[in-house]
């Protein structure tokens, strides 16, 4: 379980933003000072990623939903405490997270973290001097564009998603569809960045056998 | 001075911090340096970059708009000065299991 807690640190960095709007810190000071239209544009401006995070966390958007008005609940009555010593997209993603995993465990006795789930993935063959066999070398990229709307494809990618381990599925999805940072999703998750990152590789590898597996049959 | 890669294997474990542009460059200088002479490599960084790309395609996810109106109605309702602009779609109320403790963060 991700912890809230904040020790006394120089408050995050913040980048100014190019459209000209307040910052995330203008904004959460003046919505700890009561502010509730400066919360709605804090609302506005981070429900779409919270809602990403939700959605591949609990695969359903029913629950993403319940999550979402959780979080954000959760977030304004927490907001007097919150110090800036994160980012508040980070703490934001942290809260989310959580009552995400929560969710879960409740619903099927989920593990404490994602990280305990048990790993069996696909992936590239080598041979013992570490060649790449034949087998993983076939060039179906060429193929990828004109398959690109097909929807035995989309079918055959949703499948090989799925069958992915929940923590592996959850940070593929974060990273390469919607785009998370890799500090982001550690911070989400609460794992480390290269936990991340080796999670990241193996699934993306996992589903490119699985991609191989569905171009070679459509041959 | 570059340790030159020899095996496929290595190129391979590389190659998730290669096309994010993360690796060193001269980690990346070698494994461009093994890529130049390994075709089977270069046929697996071109299907592991369209991995990503038809996955990205195939799941991307927006946010639907009755989700957004009526978490800006459940807000209203809970949030004090919290602008309702939108319809009162009706949201399930979770005022009673959102955690309201004080716990520092």
């Amino acid at each position: 379980m991700a912890d809230l807690n904040q020790t006394q640190r120089e408050p995050a960095p913040e980048e100014p933003r190019l459209d000209g709007q307040p910052g995330d810190r203008e904004l959460v000071e003046r919505a700890q000072q009561g502010d509730g239209a400066a919360f709605a544009m804090l609302v506005e401006r981070h429900q779409r990623q919270l809602y990403r995070l939700a959605l591949r966390m609990t695969g359903s958007e029913a629950d993403a939903q319940e999550v979402l008005q959780e979080a954000f609940l959760n977030a304004y009555q927490k907001l007097p405490l919150f110090r800036g010593e994160a980012q508040f997209s980070s703490w934001l993603y942290r809260i989310a997270a959580n009552s995400a995993l929560m969710r879960l465990r409740r619903k099927r006795r989920a593990p404490d973290t994602l990280a305990e789930q048990p790993l069996e993935l696909a992936g590239p063959r080598f041979s013992a001097e570490g060649y790449l066999e034949p087998a993983s070398s076939s060039d179906w990229s060429q193929r990828a564009d004109e398959k690109m709307m097909s929807g035995e494809l989309g079918a055959a990618i949703n499948r090989a998603v799925a069958d992915l381990p929940d923590d592996y599925r959850t940070v593929f999805l974060l990273k390469d569809v919607d785009g998370l940072s890799n500090e982001e999703i550690a911070n989400a998750l609460d794992l480390t960045v290269p936990a991340v990152k080796s999670r990241l590789h193996r699934a993306r590898l996992a589903l490119r056998e699985k991609l191989g597996e569905f171009f070679d049959g459509a041959k | 001075m570059t340790t030159p890669i020899h095996h496929c294997k290595e190129c391979v474990d590389l190659l998730g911090e290669y096309i994010e542009g993360t690796l060193s460059p001269e980690r990346a200088k070698a494994l461009e340096d093994h890529l130049s002479t390994c075709p089977p490599c270069i046929t697996f960084v071109r299907t592991y970059r369209a991995t990503r790309k038809l996955c990205r395609h195939a799941l991307a996810t927006e946010m639907p708009k009755e989700l957004m109106t009526s978490l800006t109605s459940f807000l209203g309702k809970h949030v004090p000065g919290f602008p309702c602009t939108k319809s009162e779609t009706a949201a399930p109320s979770l005022a009673t299991t959102a955690d309201s403790g004080s716990k520092k963060v």
